[in-house]
């Protein structure tokens, strides 16, 4: 994408610095430098020196001047769009999703661990249980006292309890 | 990636430095090496426009820097301020880059949110509104490619917008576009190149495109542009020629 302009500029603002460059890195390097230089003419951003150069190279080729004379055209147009405004409501939505984010990652974070939560209660409930029915059955001081009011049948009786039992004055 | 092909076929200077390409949190981080300081608004070689500029520039750094700090600090009145001063520069990038009103304002939210979440990161050297272009520009970037690659069309909305209105600089009436051209149906005519200038530069490459929004219509200068694309200077000023170029050629047949 070269233009008359830049091809204008080219040459003899490139000779100066590299004074004997091969053909190949002119035609590189060149237009880059004169594209460079384009830019910061046109936003007068150049040294009043480098400025009256251009003018200079601009004066010798009407073409350039016509192209600069589109450029500057079309920077116009560019220039003149108008400045948009953003809603008014904009914070508030903004707002709004960082909080509903911030929410929707604890919900996640919740609904992730929850099953372990009610996994781990369970788990801790059920060992619990089964120890204390394991720990009733093996330990007899822990054995329920029997309620001595309670007649107990006779076939149940053992007979070795009754000849122990001492005889009542 | 599309990007990087993108740039490899507008991009022939290969002394250019590689552009950054991926984008994520680390994107957003700050460089090491602090942010050069602009003019000095007491430096008797600016102009005095240029020294009005320069003192509002420091003005504005050290009340970003202030609440940046809040920010940090938590306090969300701090980002509300932050959020009211950027937003229509970050909504007038986000809505020049993509030409779609619904799409701008969701990435220019997303930008906020980033900036929120990754204000931990942003260590204080450089400007916070580079630091934030930057964001922004690179949520842009990876929207485009994102909707590139799903062959996402849109047309330009802008005719539509009701706020497509300049508020004049003394904060008094509002100016529209169309007034800039002269001439009894001049609504008419403003109005249709102002969709032509926008469908014009939708058509550009997306680097060509962001190098003009942020250069000819949002006006930032070469240093601000240097800090948030990572170009170097010779480089930016030749990608920013062709781009008006490629533009000027693109309008050339409205102009006539």
């Amino acid at each position: 994408m070269r233009s008359n302009l830049v091809t204008c500029l080219a040459l003899p603002l490139a000779l100066p610095r590299t004074p004997y460059p091969p053909m190949s890195a002119m035609a590189e390097e060149s237009p880059t430098e004169a594209d460079a230089l384009m830019s910061a003419y046109l936003d007068e951003q150049l040294a009043p020196e480098e400025a009256a150069k251009v003018e200079k190279l601009l004066a010798e080729s009407p073409e350039a001047r016509a192209e600069l004379s589109g450029l500057q055209n079309m920077l116009k147009l560019v220039k003149g769009l108008p400045e948009v405004v953003a809603p008014p409501d904009f914070y508030e939505k903004v707002a709004r999703k960082i909080r509903r984010r911030r929410l929707f990652s604890m919900e996640i974070l919740w609904m992730l661990i929850l099953p372990f939560q009610v996994l781990s209660v369970v788990l801790i409930l059920v060992v619990a249980a089964l120890y204390m029915l394991l720990h009733l059955d093996n330990d007899p001081s822990v054995k329920l006292e029997k309620d001595p009011t309670v007649q107990v049948p006779p076939a149940e009786v053992p007979p070795v309890a009754s000849a122990s039992t001492p005889p009542r004055p | 990636m599309v990007w990087s092909k993108v740039s490899q076929v507008t991009d022939p200077d290969p002394s250019a430095p590689p552009t950054p390409r991926v984008v994520d949190l680390a994107a957003v981080v700050e460089p090491d090496e602090p942010e050069p300081a602009g003019p000095a608004p007491d430096d008797p070689s600016l102009t005095p426009a240029q020294r009005e500029e320069a003192a509002k520039r420091a003005e504005q750094d050290r009340r970003d820097r202030r609440l940046v700090r809040r920010l940090k600090e938590g306090d969300e009145r701090a980002f509300q301020e932050l959020v009211q001063t950027y937003q229509n520069r970050i909504f007038g990038l986000m809505l020049r880059m993509i030409s779609n009103r619904q799409e701008a304002e969701d990435l220019a939210q997303e930008v906020f949110i980033i900036v929120h979440r990754a204000i931990g990161t942003y260590r204080g050297e450089g400007r916070f509104y580079t630091w934030l272009y930057r964001i922004a520009s690179n949520t842009c970037k990876n929207r485009i490619k994102y909707l590139k690659s799903r062959n996402f069309h849109r047309s330009v909305e802008i005719e539509d917008s009701p706020q497509a209105q300049l508020p004049a600089a003394d904060g008094g009436a509002i100016v529209t576009f169309q007034s800039q051209v002269p001439g009894p149906e001049a609504t008419v005519e403003g109005k249709r190149m102002e969709v032509i200038v926008q469908r014009e530069l939708a058509a550009l490459d997306p680097e060509h495109r962001l190098l003009i929004v942020l250069r000819d219509v949002q006006g930032l200068s070469y240093q601000d542009i240097i800090r948030i694309t990572g170009l170097q200077e010779g480089t930016l000023k030749s990608r920013l020629h062709r781009a008006r170029v490629a533009l000027k050629e693109r309008l050339a047949p409205f102009m006539r």
